[in-house]
């Protein structure tokens, strides 16, 4: 059984938002919205002070909160364990991101673009579906299926490999299958330094983190 | 040299106020719960009996519960997509809360239409559920700190009773007919019971981020408004009431308004300004670097 999954080595991560940039231009996506991005966080107190990149997307949990409070079924879990949205079935209520605790869903409202006329290369990737519905990272599942179509190895061939971790120039990203022992993000996931965010809301995030 | 002393979990990203449920939301929220709740206690009231009373909340009680959902809609991204939500009946709470709410909508009708007890008290449950469902569906909302607590269900409930109480007094003295002592009774009951759940609510937890989120429901203006508008002046003013008859009416009248008006005021202090999302926490041991 497939079970698809991250780690981020939160050492490795240097903050340049590549993969931001990355996952914007794969999916498309409008000038106010990010399904991931880097936060540049400063933590504890002086003297014992840290500065920390700390990548933010999707958790895409194996208990996602979002999916049984979605009222139309729009929000749904792939046997695989994406958590993706089913567009043309949203209603754009919010309900899902307010159940998520990862600030990890996007509502488009508008498609504002980086100018006041929409660029070429913006027309070209304009998503009308995508209008008025949440939005959220994908773990780029059609980059996944058609990799896995093509015979590639998601987490190993890089064009059947979420565009983020492809593009990471720290190689702080893993993707790849849990459940393959060998794989290298099940052994990331397994070292006692890997940990999820917040695990007292019991979602059991697949993204794992690896800090000091 | 560097020394890993701790690994405590950090507050990498802070709580955020979230902004996708806005005024329409609240809208829903005051409205459902103010007309769920007033039709409640209008039919207790009255005994299930056909009564003024009961009249009045069976128009006005449907239009605050359609007017809230209609306000609701218009906040959806996609409102024309509306009826699919009661395919999730379920998992979801608000697909619950719009059969509730409809369920209520089409018994008042009937009752209206063909007045029977059965009616009345089959829309006195779906009137409960409906209540119970918004504060279910908030419940659940698990992004939101102030929001994610066992006893919101219950707060909702209660404040739809509470606002409908005061909905019921007002329209009543309004209306010139003479407080019924048991109504007011029951009301002042209420009052004391929901101010206790509404202040163990705000002391839910001893977490910061709790006691962050909350305090906009606790300090300063909202204290003076909920607390001692919203509780403590009706209470005392249906004291009064119960004390001198003869000016029952204009005071049962001032408590029923101040009760709508500090619950309303409540929830929306809840869903806006308590609406808090999550802080992002991780583990980080932080370094300390020695001189020596």
């Amino acid at each position: 059984m497939t079970r698809w999954g991250m780690a981020i080595d939160v050492r490795r991560c240097v903050g340049c938002q590549t993969c931001t940039i990355a996952c914007k231009q794969e999916h498309g996506l409008p000038a106010d919205v990010a399904w991931r991005f880097v936060a540049d966080c400063e933590v504890g107190e002086y003297p014992d002070v840290r500065r920390v990149f700390l990548p933010m997307q999707c958790m895409h949990c194996a208990e996602p909160p979002c999916v049984p409070v979605c009222p139309t079924g729009a929000s749904r879990q792939r046997d695989d364990g994406i958590v993706w949205v089913h567009y043309d079935a949203c209603v754009g209520c919010g309900y899902c991101a307010m159940a998520c605790p990862y600030q990890a869903r996007h509502l488009i409202h508008t498609a504002a673009g980086y100018f006041e006329q929409p660029t070429p290369s913006e027309a070209a990737q304009a998503h009308p579906e995508r209008h008025g519905v949440m939005t959220k990272c994908t773990f780029c599942k059609e980059r996944v299926d058609d990799g896995l179509a093509h015979g590639l190895r998601p987490g190993v061939d890089p064009d059947a490999t979420p565009m983020c971790a492809v593009a990471c120039i720290a190689g702080a990203i893993v993707f790849g299958d849990l459940d393959e022992v060998s794989s290298c993000v099940s052994r990331l996931a397994a070292d006692p330094r890997a940990q999820v965010l917040m695990p007292e809301c019991g979602t059991e995030p697949r993204v794992y983190y690896l800090a000091d | 040299m560097a020394t890993v002393t701790t690994a405590p979990r950090m507050e990498m990203i802070p709580a955020q106020r979230q902004e996708l449920w806005g005024w329409p939301a609240v809208v829903n929220f005051v409205l459902g719960g103010l007309g769920a709740g007033w039709y409640v206690v209008a039919v207790l009231a009255a005994g299930f009996e056909r009564s003024p009373g009961v009249t009045a909340a069976s128009w006005a009680a449907p239009v605050l519960v359609l007017a809230g959902f209609a306000a609701v809609a218009g906040e959806a991204g996609r409102p024309l997509r509306g009826p699919r939500v009661l395919t999730r009946l379920r998992t979801s709470w608000m697909s619950r809360e719009l059969l509730a709410g409809i369920a209520f909508v089409l018994l008042v009708a009937a009752d209206l239409a063909f007045p029977l007890r059965l009616h009345r008290a089959q829309a006195m449950v779906a009137a409960v559920l409906l209540a119970l469902a918004q504060g279910f569906m908030v419940r659940r909302a698990r992004g939101v700190t102030a929001w994610d607590v066992p006893l919101v269900p219950v707060l909702f409930l209660l404040s739809a009773l509470l606002s409908g109480s005061g909905a019921h007094l007002l329209v009543g003295a309004l209306a010139g007919r003479a407080p019924i002592p048991a109504v007011i009774g029951g009301t002042l009951l209420l009052i004391v019971v929901s101010f206790v759940v509404w202040a163990r609510y705000l002391a839910w937890t001893s977490e910061d981020a709790y006691r962050r989120a909350v305090a906009p429901l606790r300090e300063g203006r909202s204290a003076v408004l909920i607390d001692g508008a919203g509780y403590g002046l009706p209470l005392l003013l249906g004291l009064l009431a119960l004390a001198a008859p003869p000016v029952a009416g204009a005071l049962t009248a001032l408590a029923g308004a101040l009760l709508v008006a500090g619950q309303a005021y409540a929830k929306a202090r809840l869903i806006r300004a308590a609406g808090r999302l999550r802080p992002i926490t991780l583990a980080i041991p932080l370094s300390r670097r020695r001189s020596s």
